[in-house]
């Protein structure tokens, strides 16, 4: 259960990957922003990634931790970007109306490291080049993508 | 069935209920609890994954609600069937204080700084039929209802 309870930061080239849990309590939401703000502090990084893809459920307190996250790093002089929302995730915030406008957002994580000027030549080097934490960013949200396409009304 | 006489949302009693359980709200962890519960009724009567997005969602703005200003209050969870169809009613009671200014928080409008207003409204949209009841002297008790 411990897995549902941690976030995660880690650091590639120099952009911080914060990784959000599936069913963090509201503590753990706090947690992580506080550690993301204080890498932002120490590392400098030029952006923050929010990969919120195993996140099932975005409430309105969440959704308002991620979007002050954003300005909270943006205040810092870097660039967040939220990535991996779940099309059944992106629904209802849409139809509860949070206030996630404001959020830049991409389609994976490789989107938003290219978006973030995070520049890698050819394919081959970067795979090459990166073989742990890219390669480790790129499975999980190919992971992530497949489980949030699921069948229609497959509840079970 | 027929009986529409309450104000706001009039909401019809529920059908034959098949299964139902309670689950208490005080902690921060309780809201966890109440949508793991809810997640998994709405998945074992079928709900496509969308709906049950809704529904959790819905759930977790509701008991938040509970956590943050009755302090105590339960969640009861109940698998109806009526007509033919079969649905999910969440209803969260608490003797907390009451909402002050309840037309106001329906239509959207009533916003407290942590965004209050907004959770109960929003929550309206995400589901099938609402019905909203509060007074200071007996809390407040919101009824949701999800059909598949």
């Amino acid at each position: 259960m411990s897995a549902t309870q941690t976030a995660a930061v880690t650091q590639v080239y120099d952009v911080l990957i914060a990784t959000f849990p599936g069913r963090p309590t509201d503590g753990a939401v706090d947690e992580l922003q506080q550690d993301v703000l204080s890498l932002m502090e120490e590392i400098e990084p030029r952006g923050v990634v929010l990969d919120v893809s195993a996140v099932t459920t975005l409430d309105s307190f969440f959704a308002r931790v991620i979007s002050e996250t954003a300005s909270m790093v943006e205040l810092l002089g870097g660039d967040a970007i939220v990535v991996g929302m779940r099309p059944s995730v992106a629904i209802t915030a849409a139809e509860l109306g949070f206030g996630l406008d404001s959020v830049e957002t991409a389609r994976s994580t490789d989107h938003a490291l290219s978006m973030l000027g995070v520049r890698v030549d050819d394919e081959e080097s970067a795979t090459a080049a990166a073989d742990n934490d890219t390669a480790a960013t790129q499975s999980a949200a190919a992971d992530s993508g497949s489980e949030s396409s699921p069948s229609p009304g497959g509840g079970r | 069935m027929s009986e529409h006489d309450s104000k706001g949302d009039p909401i019809k009693p529920a059908g034959r209920v098949r299964q139902s359980g309670t689950v208490r709200v005080m902690g921060e962890e309780d809201i966890l609890r109440a949508r793991q519960q809810a997640r998994g009724v709405a998945e074992e009567i079928g709900f496509s994954s969308t709906d049950v997005t809704r529904i959790v969602t819905a759930v977790s703005e509701l008991a938040r609600n509970i956590h943050l200003y009755a302090d105590d209050g339960i969640m009861e969870w109940r698998e109806i069937e009526s007509g033919g169809r079969t649905g999910l009613e969440l209803v969260f009671d608490d003797d907390g204080p009451g909402i002050d200014d309840v037309e106001g928080v329906l239509r959207g409008e009533h916003s407290t700084s942590d965004g209050m207003g907004r959770g109960i409204h929003g929550t309206r949209k995400l589901m099938d039929e609402f019905d909203l009841t509060s007074t200071s002297e007996d809390g407040t008790t919101i009824t949701v209802r999800k059909w598949r």
